[in-house]
């Protein structure tokens, strides 16, 4: 028993992190007894100090830091002997592992798990919302169901599910070993659910949980209740943690691709991961930096956002949206990586314009650091900033409308196999098109004016969120649940989820723009008699939306434990991963694999993207198939 | 093969083109058809409306070739039985089309970009006579500021606009963000502490319209509510010719502060008070009905029914510790909990006796 | 097309003249070394927490309500002693320069002495920081001048502590016989960090206190 708190694990970062709460009770105790304040024990400033250490606390306790304690005062490090790869019983899953197979699954079962917390919190708001008035929450929870929803979905789901499937497959797909830093993986793997928890426990909070919003705008962040501090501390671990991710993408895709694949012979998933990852690195410190100047102003008094201390208001709000605005593409782009990856495969089809989909990816990047402003066209900013950000905005949809277009042409005369990852990536075309469209709605000064703040917005936010990224993690999470888990999914209830989240997504959201443009707002727990219809014909078709994510949850849970043993390539894709076992192998491959051509040659007769071992390895075991694969890497040699 | 032979077979592209036709068509037209908007009453409200159907008109075919392509693919070029080794052809891009489906998207906003740059230099013109009006966001009510030339402002809860006169609206916050929304005049500006935002409004229409807080603002913004009454100019003369009147003695049946007037206090006015604070304080009828005050916002309970029989006690404790006991049917935490800062003492006790005095009533 | 590459049985089938437990040694795709890679893009990512706090002093400075900047009042900054302070910590690079220099052509006295000698420079300047606060004569709650100066000075002093951090950590090593002509990695990267850090006190320094 002693051993278990000794050795690094889950009971010790347990033990660690009470410890990390007496540290907080001792220096809250120091400081104030040396500057004789009283209370002593101010409870505020007892938690803030705590929400910081404990996570810290858990961490080391874990382990994470182990190694680099030892490195860092030049003791002998422990060599690594590969034990921490691969998991061999679901315990594995709860240590600290290096090996970014076991982390990809680690961020994708965690992003779910707060996936149906966030959902479930929605279909809270919708019964609230079912009528006019107020029936199962005051307003304090209710703003706090819907802060907490998006902050879960947006910073503990989307984000990190898309970093999670990446670190599953792009490794595998530029013929990595691993990550480039592979403790730094596992360390932000575990910030993650830190930060979440930390959302979850506000609701602990005396006065509540955050009521502001995902957005948390300053003042209201600033003198609201305690809970407040949760997300002003817990999105700081899920930020780091996304740092932290996005550099060690950049620097494997950068330093670790396998001989032969040069960026254009990327597959567009790595390219996709790699503009999210510039945004990442680039945007993400503008919103810690936003709740250090919150927290800073509540906890200590700072004059940041206090106006009449030469303050300035607004200034909030461009420092989030500078993340934020990016923020929104850091939850698109890794999807458009997949669908590009789906509909090339299920098309049978080279992509078209491979060139121009990375160039867009690329547009997308630079574009997104431009728009912040579109979301304070009513916020009482300088006037002129308006019509600049409103063309900028604009210019976006050029080059989504580039990907969209190469998509369709991507499909057309094809051979298409409708299987569900498929449907949601066609579903994800004509779903996010909407999305796109009322966006660039949005972008257009005077009816943002009027629909600003409206449940327009929120037909917007889920259009793109939901019929956007969420379609292209559910196709993407289809398309390589054989990879991952080695077994298939059952397609009959996959189709079944799909269509009836697509219909039922409709049925929710779209009366959401007639609602928002008569004039809804968004954020009441109570709304005017007017639009009672509509809203519970929304909540309705919202609950059953929620049936329909459980669908997909049984499947998961069923296919991983007793679906049918899936072969290596059941989709006969050409990209690396495909190529090796599902699950793949502990260390990926024997040997680097070689590319010799494009990720889509898909209908180019003998193409092959790379080849597993030297052509003169000697043992040709599956018959047909290798013999052509040999053949053909002759025949791209002589091309050479 | 035949399989294969209709898979080589130029795919007719023509039959597309009048599906995508009419369904644009058909799409547009309920687009135009749909009554999206609520009523508008501003001079504002036309041109942002034409603006959002150009939009629909851009966009409805937009989202049409879009989901044709996909629907078409999905039926047409959907994997047969016996086609599962098949592969579609090898086409890797074609420059002429990429080029046109950049420059059409960028031609199209090119348009919209330019003509909502007419449309909000129009909106958002000067124009001549522009009366002023101060409003003010705290949570969670609106309070309204008529400036009179060399007087004092005329204060109201109610917003009160005469038809056909533009008004500019000089939007401040006490304490957090609000956002002063009148969705039958379609525009709308965030209140931020420390800045004064403005924007401008002529109202067309006769008639009540709600005004709407659009930004989270805690607890209470749900029912951060009040009224805009756009009235004719001779109905508007004559309600700011009244408010401006003496406070008080103009009144007919306001026997408290009458009878405030006569004891102790002359200067104290309960009914002013109430109606549209003291100049610190929040008028209590941005969110209370009290007939008597002439105020109707619903935020609060009816004071005219709630306080019937209700000691002064009662009364006292309700306005000065608002969550001591909350009323039934509302919530705790709306209702400020500084009035026994904002108010004197002396004019908290006159606020008291009137509303006891005509809740009596 | 077909299935390319080879089946994936063959994959996994070890050969035993390998002989190894791990896995392969990955491709080195670019000559820039991942460290230092890593340590250039973390730096980006500084660089924009110090972005958004400069979009502060922006604001505070030359947007916000009543904007004005020191001297103002009876608010004023020791331009002078900070100024020495600037210099320190010029110097500091300048000494791990000469420790970087020396690990690269075996010198050890060299990269002992230039990393204590650096490190030392770097305590100094923040104990200079830390009277300057003391003495300085307000307080950051005072108003947004007061905590824009606090928040971009000590978010660089807290970048200080851990660029002190990491040469400490070098230095303890390099004491520990660790590093040689050959593998100086450990030192260059961190190096790396506190030039940064170094560049940053220009930035600030010039915009807080000069301009
Ligand atoms: C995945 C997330 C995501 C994505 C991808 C987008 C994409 C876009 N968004 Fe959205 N947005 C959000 C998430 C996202 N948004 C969220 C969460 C909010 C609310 C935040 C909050 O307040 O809580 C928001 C709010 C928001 C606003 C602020 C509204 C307000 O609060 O007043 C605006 C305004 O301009 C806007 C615009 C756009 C535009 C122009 C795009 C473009 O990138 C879309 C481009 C795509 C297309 C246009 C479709 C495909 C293109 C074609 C088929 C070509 C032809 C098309 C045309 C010619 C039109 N968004
Ligand atoms: C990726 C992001 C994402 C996703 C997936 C969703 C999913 C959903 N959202 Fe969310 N939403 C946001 C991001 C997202 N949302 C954001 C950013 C905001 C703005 C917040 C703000 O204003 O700050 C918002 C705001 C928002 C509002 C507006 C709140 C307001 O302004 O007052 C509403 C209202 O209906 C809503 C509803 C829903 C619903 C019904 C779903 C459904 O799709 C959820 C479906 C999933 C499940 C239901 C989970 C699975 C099922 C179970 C756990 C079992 C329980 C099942 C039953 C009870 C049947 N969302
Ligand atoms: C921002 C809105 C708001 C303002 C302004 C406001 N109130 Fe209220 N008031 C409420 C709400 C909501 C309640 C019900 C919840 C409660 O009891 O606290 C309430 C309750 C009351 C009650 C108790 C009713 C009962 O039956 O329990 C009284 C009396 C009252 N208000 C008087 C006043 C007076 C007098 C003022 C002005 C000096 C005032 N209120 C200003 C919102 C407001
Ligand atoms: Cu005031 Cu919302
Ligand atoms: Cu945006």
């Amino acid at each position: 028993m002693v051993a278990k708190f000794r050795n690094p694990g889950l009971y010790r970062a347990g033990l660690y992190t009470v410890y990390a709460v007496a540290l907080a009770y001792a220096i809250i105790w120091v400081f104030r007894t040396w500057y004789s304040l009283d209370p002593v024990f101010k409870g505020e400033a007892v938690l803030e100090l705590a929400l910081f250490l404990s996570p810290l606390g858990f961490l080391i306790g874990l382990g994470s830091f182990s190694y680099w304690f030892r490195w860092a005062t030049g003791k002998p490090t422990i060599p690594e002997d590969h034990s921490g790869h691969g998991a061999h019983s679901w315990r594995d899953y709860f240590k600290v592992n290096t090996d970014h197979k076991v982390i990809g699954i680690q961020y994708v079962v965690t992003s779910f798990v707060f996936f149906f917390i966030g959902g479930l919190f929605a279909m809270l708001m919708r019964a609230e919302l079912a009528q006019p008035g107020r029936q199962f929450v005051d307003s304090s929870t209710f703003n706090g169901l819907f802060s907490v929803h998006a902050s879960l979905l947006i910073f503990l789901f989307i984000i990190p599910v898309f970093a999670g499937l990446a670190n599953y497959v792009l490794p595998l797909m530029i013929g990595a070993p691993d990550m480039a830093f592979p403790r730094l993986n596992a360390l932000s793997f575990w910030m993650l659910p830190l930060g979440g928890i930390m959302m979850l426990l506000s609701f602990l909070a005396p006065g509540g949980s955050f009521a502001s919003g995902w957005t948390a705008y300053a003042p209201l962040a600033v003198t609201a209740p305690e809970g407040q501090v949760f997300f002003t501390i817990g999105v700081q671990f899920a930020g780091a943690s996304s740092i932290a991710t996005a550099l060690n993408f950049l620097v494997t895709i950068i330093t670790m691709r396998a001989p032969g694949m040069s960026f254009f012979r990327m597959p567009l998933l790595v390219w996709a991961n790699f503009s999210t990852s510039l945004l990442v690195v680039i945007a993400t410190p503008f919103i810690a930096v936003s709740q250090f100047m919150v927290f800073f102003d509540r906890a200590l008094g700072f004059n940041f956002f206090e106006p009449a201390g030469g303050g300035d208001v607004l200034m909030y709000q461009h420092i989030f949206w500078f993340y934020s605005h990016p923020a929104v593409y850091i939850m698109m782009l890794p999807g458009f990586g997949i669908v590009s990856e789906i509909l090339a495969v299920k098309s049978r089809k080279p992509i078209f314009g491979y060139r121009m989909m990375a160039f867009s990816l690329l547009a997308i990047v630079v574009l997104g650091f431009t728009v912040w402003a579109h979301h304070m066209f009513v916020s009482g900013m300088q006037d002129w900033i308006r019509v600049p950000m409103m063309v900028t905005t604009a210019i976006i949809a050029v080059p989504t409308g580039i990907k969209i277009f190469s998509w369709l042409a991507t499909l057309w005369r094809g051979v298409l196999h409708l299987d569900t990852p498929m449907l949601f990536a066609l579903g994800f075309l004509t779903m996010f098109t909407l999305g796109g469209i009322s966006g660039v709605m949005l972008a257009i000064i005077p009816v943002t004016i009027h629909v600003s703040d409206t449940y327009f917005i929120v037909a917007h936010i889920h259009y793109v969120l939901f019929g956007g990224s969420l379609f292209t993690i559910f196709a993407g999470v289809y398309y390589w649940f054989p990879k991952m888990t080695g077994r298939m999914y059952d397609e009959r209830l996959g189709k079944i989820h799909f269509w009836s989240t697509f219909v039922f997504f409709n049925l929710t959201f779209a009366p959401m723009h007639v609602i928002g443009i008569q004039g809804m707002p968004r954020r009441v727990a109570d709304y005017a008699e007017q639009w009672a219809t509509w809203n519970l014909m929304i909540t309705i078709a919202s609950f059953f939306l929620g049936l329909s994510a459980l669908v997909f949850a049984y499947n998961m849970v069923a296919s991983w434990r007793g679906g049918p043993k899936a072969e290596s390539n059941p989709w006969r894709a050409l990209t690396l991963e495909w190529q090796v076992t599902s699950p793949p192998p502990i260390f990926n491959f024997d040997a680097i694999p070689t590319v010799v051509g494009g990720p889509y040659e898909y209908g180019v007769p003998g193409a092959v993207h790379g080849v597993l071992k030297d052509a003169e390895v000697p043992t040709p075991v599956g018959a047909a198939a290798h013999g052509e694969s040999a053949g053909t890497t002759a025949t791209k040699d002589e091309e050479h | 093969m035949s399989e294969e032979t209709r898979r080589l077979e130029r795919t007719p592209i023509l039959p597309l083109v009048v599906i995508g036709v009419l369904a644009s068509a058909i799409g547009i037209a309920i687009g135009l058809v749909i009554d999206w908007f609520p009523t508008d009453a501003s001079i504002q409200a036309k041109p942002i409306d034409n603006l959002y159907d150009l939009m629909i008109i851009l966009s409805v075919p937009v989202f049409v070739v879009v989901t044709i392509i996909v629907l078409f693919s999905a039926w047409k070029f959907r994997m047969r039985p016996g086609e599962e080794q098949l592969d579609g052809p090898p086409i890797h891009g074609n420059t002429k089309l990429e080029v046109v489906w950049t420059a059409i998207p960028a031609l199209v906003l090119v348009v919209l970009c330019s003509y909502t740059y007419v449309v909000l230099t129009d909106i958002e013109e000067a124009q001549a006579n522009e009366m002023r009006i101060n409003v003010t966001g705290q949570q969670f009510a609106w309070s309204y500021e008529y400036p009179q030339a060399g007087g004092k402002p005329v204060r109201s809860t109610t917003l009160y606009l005469p038809k056909d006169r533009p008004v500019r609206f000089y939007v401040k916050a006490l304490d957090v963000l609000h956002d002063f929304w009148v969705p039958a005049f379609r525009m709308k500006v965030d209140a931020v502490p420390g800045i004064t935002t403005r924007y401008r409004v002529t109202p067309t229409r006769l008639g009540t319209y709600p005004v709407v807080c659009a930004e989270l603002c805690g607890l209470g913004h749900a029912v951060m509510r009040s009224t805009a009454k756009v009235v004719t100019p001779a109905d508007f003369d004559s309600w700011l010719a009244e408010q401006q009147a003496p406070a008080g003695g103009a009144d007919t049946g306001a026997g408290a502060s009458d009878g405030d007037k006569g004891t102790k206090a002359p200067e104290i006015d309960a009914k002013t008070i109430f109606a549209e604070g003291n100049g610190t304080s929040i008028a209590c009828g941005a969110c209370h009905t009290l007939a008597d005050a002439g105020t109707s916002s619903q935020t609060g309970p009816e004071l005219d029914k709630v306080l019937k029989g209700k000691d002064a006690d009662f009364i006292k404790t309700s306005i000065t510790d608002p969550e001591a006991e909350i009323a039934e049917g509302f919530q705790g935490g709306i209702m400020p909990k500084n009035y026994a800062d904002t108010l004197s003492p002396e004019e908290l006790d006159a606020l008291v006796k009137y509303l006891g005095e005509v809740a009596a009533k | 097309m077909e299935a390319a590459g080879i089946s994936a049985s063959v994959a996994l089938e070890h050969h035993d003249d390998h002989d190894h437990h791990g896995p392969p040694p990955a491709n080195r795709s670019s000559r820039v070394d991942s460290e230092l890679l890593g340590m250039l893009l973390f730096i980006i990512s500084e660089i924009m927490v110090f972005g958004a706090f400069f979009t502060a002093y922006f604001f505070i400075r030359f947007v916000a309500v009543g904007h004005q900047w020191f001297p103002f009042d009876r608010y004023e900054l020791p331009v002078a002693i900070a100024g020495v302070n600037t210099a320190i910590l010029l110097s500091s690079s300048l000494t791990l320069h000469w420790a970087q220099l020396s690990v690269k052509n075996g010198n050890r006295f060299g990269l002992k002495a230039g990393m204590l000698l650096t490190s030392l420079l770097g305590l100094t300047f923040l104990c200079i920081q830390i009277n300057e606060y003391v003495h300085i004569g307000f307080a950051p709650q005072e108003n947004a001048q007061a905590t824009i100066f606090y928040g971009l000075t000590g978010l660089h002093g807290a970048h200080v502590f851990i660029g002190l951090t990491l040469l400490v950590m070098v230095t303890v090593r390099a004491f520990r016989g660790h590093f040689s002509a050959e593998h100086h990695h450990g030192v260059e990267v961190p190096g790396i960090y506190w030039h940064f850090v170094d560049v940053m006190w220009i930035v600030v320094y010039t915009t807080i206190y000069i301009l």
